[in-house]
């Protein structure tokens, strides 16, 4: 799927995928490749920002800490992120089953 | 060059601000370790082009912080509002009050009389159009380059204008020192003091807000982008300015009539009205997005 297609999803699958726990950007990546059986292969570079976004928006919160050596960033969703999240997936819901309505 | 190395000078060169840039080459620099011990160290393109990530984070940075910056000066405006009426209001305790010519000098009386009335007029409409800018806009990831330069021009006005009236009540207390009583110098010394404090803390917040070079493409918009009711005089500057000088000063009038008893003092009190906010449309019309 081109990375263009996901513009304006990509931060409601980011909170998605923080659903299930703290992770950092990598993780993040990695979960979105293999949860949609490769086919969100978005230029990863993209997440950083959208991460940032998210944060100053107060939907995730993030801290560092030390892996192997390294600074590492680790993302987790705040009270705020799980009710956009909700509202995200109720809106999604409504579009696509009205998609579907149309093209089946 | 590594893509590293190449991300970085690209958020130097859209002058992102060291903290946020030290913290996103400390993550990128994880991300490629985390690929390097996967074995897929030779596909750094999955992380895409480093110019149009480091473009992608200052101009979604550079709207947000300019959003923040007006909103910061509008707070530290409402401050001040508060202050000036706080010692304005506290001259009816007195009492007895001399007249506004009555302190040390009219030097320093007239310069304060004259901020503290025009200063606080230009501070609210600017400020307040500038905040109704971000707030209107708050859902845009990213806001257009020329519309942020708007955005920021009309905040820079709003605390200017401020500045000019704490310092005009500064003043105005300083000139009643020996005249008026200690308590109310005290009071509206503090007062003036504290508002001019706050309004240099936000003006710290909007240096900071300006730093990032943005560079999306796309219109300010203007006044009557921000007050739909207003667009029949899109075009018509000598029209808006002719309307809005009569109608502030026949509101002006009416009000000084009915507070002073006196309807030759309304009269001069609404022509100064209508007069500054004509001078105040000239000069600053074209900055805060008021007329091209």
């Amino acid at each position: 799927m081109r990375a263009e297609a996901l513009k304006g999803h990509l931060d409601g699958l980011i909170l998605a995928t923080l659903a299930d726990g703290p992770a950092h950007g990598y993780a993040i990546a990695h979960a979105l490749r293999e949860r949609s059986a490769g086919a969100f292969d978005l230029p990863e570079g993209t997440l950083y920002p959208a991460l940032h976004r998210l944060e100053r928006a107060g939907l995730v919160a993030s801290e560092w800490s030390t892996q192997a050596g390294r600074r590492r960033r680790t993302y987790q969703l705040t009270r705020s992120g799980g009710s956009a999240l909700n509202e995200r997936r109720s809106e999604w819901r409504l579009f696509a089953t009205a998609v579907e309505a149309v093209l089946a | 060059m590594s893509w590293l190395e190449e991300f970085e000078q690209e958020l130097q060169a859209r002058r992102i601000r060291p903290d946020a840039r030290d913290r996103l080459v400390a993550e990128f620099a994880d991300h490629i370790a985390c690929e390097q011990g996967t074995g897929m160290g030779g596909e750094l393109t999955r992380l895409g082009v480093a110019r149009e990530i480091a473009g992608q984070y200052a101009d979604e940075l550079g709207s947000d912080d300019a959003r923040r910056g007006a909103l910061a000066v509008f707070a530290a405006l409402a401050l001040a509002a508060v202050a000036l009426a706080a010692s304005q209001l506290s001259l009816g305790q007195l009492s007895r009050y001399p007249g506004f010519d009555h302190g040390f000098s009219v030097a320093l009386s007239l310069p304060a009389i004259v901020a503290i009335l025009v200063g606080p007029q230009i501070a609210l409409v600017a400020g307040t159009l500038a905040a109704w800018r971000a707030l209107r806009r708050r859902r845009v990831a990213v806001l257009p380059a020329a519309e942020i330069a708007l955005v920021r021009a009309r905040a820079r006005v709003a605390l200017a204008a401020g500045l000019v009236t704490t310092t005009g009540l500064l003043l105005y207390t300083v000139n009643f020192i020996g005249v008026l009583p200690a308590w109310w110098l005290a009071l509206s010394g503090t007062l003036a003091a504290g508002a001019t404090a706050a309004l240099v803390a936000a003006r710290g917040a909007l240096v900071r807000s300006s730093a990032t070079v943005v560079a999306s493409a796309g219109p300010a918009g203007d006044l009557f982008d921000d007050i739909p009711a207003l667009r029949w005089l899109r075009g018509r500057p000598l029209a808006l300015c002719v309307g809005g000088a009569l109608l502030s000063g026949v509101v002006v009038t009416i009000a000084e009539w009915h507070a002073e008893r006196s309807l030759a003092e309304g009269l001069q009190r609404g022509v100064f009205e209508a007069l500054a906010l004509s001078i105040g449309f000239a000069a600053l019309g074209r900055l805060i997005g008021a007329r091209r």
